[in-house]
Order: C-alpha cells, then structure tokens, then sequence
C-alpha cells in the first residue's frame, strides 16, 4: 500500500524523471548512464586506429577517404544505476512526531526510489541508526512496494553519529553509484561534514536533502520557564522563551543551513531544504531539477 | 480626598504577596525538542532552587496597578467640597463625663466639634443639638461658625441617661428636613459604617468602672421607727475589687461605712442598720475609676411615721378597718364629695370602688374601679380567681404566700399604659403598678379590704406591704430627669438645685423638670424645707466596657440631600475592570495560550 502522495497521477508524473549523474559508474547492466568504458551507445566517444577483429561496422569511412587511414568509433557504453538512499532515522527525525517529519523525508526517498526503479536502476535504502539497518538492492516498479514497506516499517530513535552510522553502511557497498542523504542535518558542522566527506571519499556522487519540521523553523513554545530536552542525547536546559529567543533561534537556524548549503556546494554536493508542510509534489517536480538532482 | 471605607486600605499590606507567584519558580514547563544544539547557547543550566532570579515581566506591574486601583477602590474614596451648612449634635449624657486622660469626653468631644467647625467655610451656618435629656436643636437660628464655637464651649454634660435613639433615621432625617450637608455626632459610642452626610466622631475608650447602683434609705417596716441604708455597688470590670463604701449625713458627714468586696461583673449588696434620723444621705465608694459621677447616689430620709389616707369610697366601713394599723390616719369621704375636698396634706388616696375623673395629685390606690381609667381598662367581673403570677422580688409581694391568697371576686384589668404588672391572673393582670412623675399608682382587681388582720394573714400583709409601697413613693432615689411634683405653689417658694441655684417657682406649673443634675433638689417654702434626690440610674450609661454602636447605613441620606461628596471610587473600579480585560487579552496564561498551543502541536511536553 502506496502512502498518500503516491497518487497514479503522481507517479506517472515521477517516471517522466531521471536521476542525473556528475559521475560516470560502472553498471552491471546495460542503462542509461554513462560509462566510464566504451561500449554500444549512440553516445560517440573517441576514434581509435582499426586493428584486426574490430568490428567493420564502426569503420569511419570518411576518415578513411580523406587520410586512407582506418579509424574505428568508440561510443561510450551506458550502464544502469546503483543509487543508494540514506535515511536519518533518529530520534530527532521523530519531532515532532513520527507522521510529521520522518514520514514526509521517507516520502522523499520513496519519491527518488521510484524514479530510480522506474528506470530500472538498482536502489538500496539504508536507515541511520544506533543499529545499521539496510534494504537489499531493489530494481524494477514492482519493487516500489518493498521500499515502502521497509521505510515505513522504520521506527526513529537514538542518537546518531552520522560518520560512524554512515562508515558502517559503506562498509559493505561494492559499488559506486548514487547517494542520496536525507536527514534534519541538526548536528555540529564537524559531524555532518565528517559524514559527507566520507561519502566523497566512496566516490559517490551525492545529494544531501535536509528535513526539517515547521516547528523546527518556527517554534512556538508557551512563553516562559521551560525545561527542554533533547530528543537524543535527553539532555536537558532551562529555557526562558520569549519573542527575543524565537528570534535568536531562528537567526541560528538560517545560520546552520546556509553552513551546511555552503560546504554542500564547495563538495559539489546536491543540497535542498525540505520543510515538512510543504507540498511533496511541488518539492519534487520543482526543486530538486532546480538543483540538478534529475536530468 | 477622604475615605469612606479607610480599612480597606490595610488590603494594600497584601500587595508584596504578589510578588510570590513570581518569586517561586515554578516548575517549568518540560518539552522534547528535535535538538538543543542551537539553543545550547543560550539557554542556562536548569536549576532546582525553589527560589530563582527575579523576572518581573511589564504584566506583573499591569497586575500590581490593577490591585492597588481595586483597593483603593475598596476604601471608597471621595472628593469633598467644604461645606457650608452642617449640623452638630454633641452628645451630653452621663457617660459623656467620663476622664479621659484627665479631661472628660465631652470637653474632648467640644475640642474636636470646635475643629471639625474650623474646616468649615467662613460663611457657614451651624446648628448645635444636643442628646440629652431628648434630641434638641440648640436656639432657633444657625450660629455662625464663631458663636457656634464659644456655645460650644459654654455647653456642659448632664447627669442624664442618653434616650435611646436610632442616629442612623434620625441624622439622616435632620439632613433631609434641614438640607445640612454634614451632620456630625460626637459621642463615645463607637461607630460602624459611614453614610455620605452623616458622620459619627467617636471618642473615648472601653474602661472598667464601679458604680453606686442602689442606694435606699427606709425605715425597717410600716410601723418601725429603724433606719436602714442599703446600697448595692456594681463592678463593671473584669477582676474583684474590695471598695469602702460611706453613708454621709446632710452635713456631708460619714455616719457609717464598711468594705465591701464586689466580684467582677456583679452587683454586691450593703445594709446599714439604724442610721441616725437625717433629712436626706448620700451613700458614697472610694474609687478612683473613669467616670465619678456615679460613685455617689443621693437618698431622702423616708417619711414621717404617720401615714396620712384619704379614703373615697361608697363603703367607709371596710376602708375604715385600716385605722386598726398602727400610723394610719384614715379621712374618708363619699366619691360624690372628693371633688370639693381638700386632699393636701394627704401622702395617699385609696379609691374605693370610685375612679376619680383625673388622675390625683397624690400617691392613689384604685381598688376595683367601677369606670375604665387612663390607666387600666376593665374585664367582665369573675368569682373565685386564682393567682397564676406574681412579680418577685417586689416590694408588694414579699412575704405574701400566694397559695393562700384567695379572691371570691375579682376583675381582671387591661393595661393602658406602660407599668408593672404585679400580680396576674389566667384571666389577666390583678394588680398594675404605675410610676408618674414622681408618683404611684396602683390598680387592684380585687379588694384587699376591709383589713382583717390575722384572720387573713396574706392579704394582711400584702396590705401592709403597699402601705409601705405608698410610704416610700418620693423617698427613694428617683432618676435624673425624673420631675418634681410641686402640688400648690405659693409665692416665694424657691427650689434649690445640686449646684446651688436658686430658682423661684411660679404659680401654674405642677412639676419642676429641670432635674438634669444628680443630687439633692431642696424645695424651701418659708420655714418648710422638702427634699428629692435624683440619680444617675442605668446601668449601661456606667458601664463603660463596651457601648453600643451605632449603625450607619446612610442609604437614605442621599435621597433630597446637597452632598459635598464626590465619589470616584466607581471611576476607579471601571478603571481596574479595563485593566483586567487588557490584561487578559495580553497575557497569554490568561488568554488559554498555551491551550492553543497545545492544540496546534507546538512542543510536546514530556
């Protein structure tokens, strides 16, 4: 059973997209991405002087007219996909409840999974956890519904180190492809920096999409004393929110973002905000091909 | 300004509470947020101290405004214009001489009517009343504000009990009919409440004090020629106290005294035997309490032996049986002669069966009146009535045993006016006593008559006892304020007062009222010198422990009424109403915030 926003007028919509590369990985199969090995596609690569047993098929006989030399075309092989889709499972990703934040980011995930599968790449989910949790490389539409029962049956709790949880999980990825990197991002520069370098270390060309809550851009806590406690780490301070302290919040707030969208585009990563009351389908028709994410 | 309600200002103690709230820390609100890390900074360590930083927010100056405002409100303050007609009544009773740290509460009360005539404008126009001996203005017109403050002076107290007067009705009364603005009392009553034009200026303080509370000379019975004194001294205090009481002669000296020991909040009791003949005594206590005018009562020596009876009635022969009573002088007449008798010299008229046209001049004895008089009304005639009450202790009823008391006939008489019902029937009253200007009354329903001696013991003696009743009529203490029954005035004859005043008497007048003073009123005639003495006599004007307030309500003296006063106390309240809806629009504990909030999900609380 789809969610809610995966309407059929949705999902048409989602199969006219494609995930764009700035890499070129090796496939297993044939596809439409580029190759760093030359192959059969349209897509022309290079001359290279004939030997015997090339195929005369890929004879330049104009080449061979003007110099009366035999050149062969090299065309660039395409290969399919492998992307891999990092979901932030914390506690945090919980807030303020499960319906309200980490179901709209696995909506975005489930969104990109589906324009993955329908391209008949290879997709492999991974939740960030205390516990690494991943999903087995999934292909083809009719797998769509696996992703959503593997997303949806994830439960956000603990603290998270994004390097460690990421380092596990890349720990057993064979082959380069695609990352997607979904979380609130709401952790030290150093950590999520940490995090995303190891994810350039994999030569993996990556996309970082922050999720956030309303409440997390405008809170809106009783003025007062308040005792606030973290979701991860339980820690607890005394708070005295007023208009002045919203305002200091946010202003920190902006600050962080254009932290993080600033390290993103010195790495040459995809970075866009998500805020969970926004329309999903707007989200994904309009700002991710703003961003380059699809080709 | 001034306050009406100035207690309620003691409300404004209980500002500083409302700091409390904000004092106490209270435990704040605990919320789960996504991440602390960019609040870390700017957040401090939470604290578990009951009492934290001081955070006055601007609401809490709002709240303090509103409270002082709703206070001040309470004490319902008032603008007030000087007033130009006012009326002060100075209340000149008894209790009014009591000391006060060694001047008396009315000189107190004439320092304080001079002051509040001060703030008076130079054009007002005051009237001056007095309590005692009834409420009464003083001179027909205003005085203005000098004149009133020199009479004020040259006022002084009576020995007179204050009538009993209800001052709320009655002060606000005189501001309606004389259009005063203010009407001020000066007693040494305590006052409760205000009213916008009648005030009430209480002086004087609860005190502890001894009084003379009876003092009765009287020969030992009808036919005794004894003298005994007997005086009953009251403690209106809490703790015993061991007083000596003096009986002083005419002369002014001692003739007998003793230590009396009177308990707290009781009445003890003295008997002087055969004390020397004197034409009058005053019994006096050592002690130096409050108010001295009540430690000396005044008594006159009862009458000669010889009781002199006019008897008026269709059957002499029964009245006639009273001669056998040794001192009785009997002169008896038919009733169709009482008219043209000569009834002076007479101390009593027994009326027989007859009812004069008026009440006489004399003590009088109605034995079973035929007619109905200003005194009694009649009931149809009974046979074999029996006593079912009587009045005791009395003088008319001691020793009488009224088991034994049998009335073959009788009528059971109607009261027309205020007395004492002395011995009743199941079909009514049998005996009223009456005491009028100095004078006694007495209506029997039956007849005691004719006097038999031994042969009926208890009607013999209750005859004998209201001879006795009779021979003490006008001897005894009497109030003060109580008048002189002169009889036939000749010219020349002079009264003299306590004080010494000498007043001549004029022909036409039947009593002497002017009995404002306690003390001995001599009555000279030529040679021939009479005695009365007038008492302080109540117990509540001497007992100075804890007067009755007066109540002032002062709905009504509003109503017809120029009032100086411009209250803005309602302003005031409207005020702090409005202060209270701003504040309940902006403080958002108030407006249910963070009901709201809850409701759209801002914050979880843990």
């Amino acid at each position: 059973m789809l969610p809610n926003p995966f309407t059929p007028a949705f999902l048409t919509q989602l199969e006219t997209l494609r995930l764009r590369t700035r890499k070129e990985f090796l496939g297993s199969h044939p596809g439409s991405y580029s190759s760093p090995r030359r192959g059969t596609s349209l897509e022309f690569a290079d001359y290279r002087r004939y030997s015997p047993g090339d195929d005369l098929r890929y004879l330049d006989w104009g080449i061979y007219a003007r110099t009366d030399r035999l050149y062969v075309k090299i065309f660039r092989e395409e290969v399919d996909l492998f992307a891999y889709v990092f979901i932030d499972a914390s506690a945090s990703m919980g807030f303020p409840s499960r319906e309200a934040k980490f179901f709209p980011a696995s909506h975005v995930a489930l969104a990109l999974c589906y324009v993955i599968l329908a391209n008949h790449d290879h997709v492999k989910l991974h939740l960030l956890q205390d516990e690494s949790r991943a999903s087995p490389f999934y292909r083809g539409r009719r797998r769509m519904t696996d992703c959503v029962s593997f997303a949806t049956a994830a439960m956000p709790g603990g603290a998270l180190d994004l390097a460690a949880s990421l380092n596990d999980h890349l720990q057993r990825l064979r082959r380069p492809g695609k990352a997607i990197l979904i979380s609130d991002f709401l952790m030290p520069a150093a950590a999520y920096q940490k995090g995303l370098n190891l994810l350039r270390s994999f030569n993996l060309d990556i996309a970082a999409i922050q999720v956030l809550a309303r409440q997390e851009v405008e809170p809106s806590f009783p003025n007062g004393s308040l005792v606030l406690v973290d979701s991860e780490s339980q820690r607890e301070i005394t708070y005295r929110w007023n208009g002045n302290a919203r305002r200091d919040y946010q202003a920190r707030l902006a600050h962080h973002n254009l932290e993080l969208k600033s390290f993103c585009h010195q790495s040459g990563i995809h970075y866009s905000l998500y805020v969970n009351d926004r329309d999903l389908s707007d989200f994904i028709f309009a700002t991710l091909p703003a961003i380059g994410l699809f080709k | 300004m001034e306050l009406l309600n100035p207690a309620a200002l003691f409300g404004l103690l209980a500002l500083p509470l409302l700091l409390l709230p904000y004092l106490i820390r209270r435990k704040p609100q605990r919320m789960i947020f996504s991440s602390l890390l960019l609040l870390l900074e700017a957040g401090d360590q939470a604290s578990r101290r009951p009492w934290g930083k001081v955070h006055l927010p601007w609401i809490f100056f709002l709240q303090l405004l509103l409270l002082a405002l709703l206070i001040f409100a309470l004490s319902e303050p008032v603008f007030s214009v000087r007033p130009t007609s006012i009326a002060i009544v100075l209340d000149n009773s008894a209790s009014m001489q009591t000391l006060e740290d060694g001047k008396t509460r009315f000189a107190l009360a004439q320092e304080k009517a001079r002051s509040v005539i001060a703030e008076l404008a130079i054009t007002g126009k005051i009237d001056l009343y007095l309590t005692t001996p009834r409420l009464e203005k003083l001179g027909a017109t205003p005085l203005s504000p000098a004149d009133a403050a020199s009479a004020i002076g040259a006022l002084d107290a009576f020995d007179l009990v204050e009538p009993p007067t209800d001052f709320d009705h009655v002060l606000n009364q005189m501001a309606r009919e004389h259009k005063y603005e203010r009407v001020y009392l000066l007693t040494d009553h305590p006052a409760r409440g205000q009213s916008a034009v009648a005030r009430v200026i209480s002086i004087g303080q609860p005190k502890a004090n001894l009084t003379v509370s009876g003092f009765d000379v009287q020969r030992s019975s009808l036919i005794n020629t004894r003298l005994d004194a007997t005086v009953a001294v009251t403690n209106f205090s809490n703790q015993d106290e061991k007083i000596r009481v003096a009986i002083k002669s005419s002369g002014n000296t001692a003739i007998a005294s003793r230590e009396l020991l009177v308990s707290a909040g009781k009445t003890a009791m003295t008997t002087f035997e055969g004390i020397a003949d004197h034409p009058y005594y005053q019994a006096e206590i050592e002690a130096r309490d409050a108010l001295m005018l009540d430690n000396r009562r005044f008594a006159v020596a009862p009458l000669s032996l010889n009781l002199r009876i006019l008897g008026i009635s269709p059957r002499p022969k029964e009245l006639a049986s009273l001669k056998a009573i040794p001192g009785v002088q009997i002169d008896i007449i038919a009733p169709s002669e009482y008219e043209k008798a000569d009834r002076s010299g007479y101390d009593l008229e027994i009326f027989h069966f007859a009812t004069p046209a008026a009440l006489p001049g004399n003590a009088a004895l109605f034995v079973l009146p035929p007619q109905s008089s200003s005194l009694v009304d009649l009931t149809a005639p009974a046979s074999n009535i029996s006593v079912s009450n009587w009045r005791e202790p009395h003088r008319l009823t001691r020793y009488v045993n009224f088991s034994l008391f049998r009335l073959t006939y009788a009528r059971a008489l109607k009261p027309q006016t205020p007395g004492e019902i002395i011995i009743e029937s199941a079909n009514g009253p049998l005996a009223f006593a009456v005491e009028r200007q100095g004078l006694r009354y007495l209506t029997l329903g039956f007849d005691p008559l004719p006097y038999l001696g031994r042969e009926n013991l208890p009607m013999s003696i209750f005859t004998l006892n209201f001879l006795d009743w009779f021979l003490a009529s006008g001897v005894g203490s009497q109030a003060t304020g109580e008048p002189i029954a002169l009889g036939a005035i000749q010219p020349g004859d002079l009264i003299t007062t306590p004080k010494g005043e000498k007043l001549s008497l004029k022909a036409g007048y039947n009593n002497f009222s002017g009995t404002f003073q306690q003390g001995i009123y001599q009555r000279s005639r030529g040679n021939q010198r009479e005695w009365s003495a007038r008492n302080l006599q109540d117990a509540n004007e001497s007992d100075l422990r804890a007067p009755t307030p007066i109540e002032l309500h002062g709905s009504a003296a509003s109503v017809a009424v120029t009032s100086v006063l411009f209250s803005f106390w309602p302003y005031l309240l409207i005020a702090s109403l409005v202060l209270m809806l701003i504040e309940w629009f902006v403080n958002p504990r108030m407006a249910g915030w963070g009901v709201l909030s809850k409701r759209l999900g801002f914050g979880q609380p843990s």
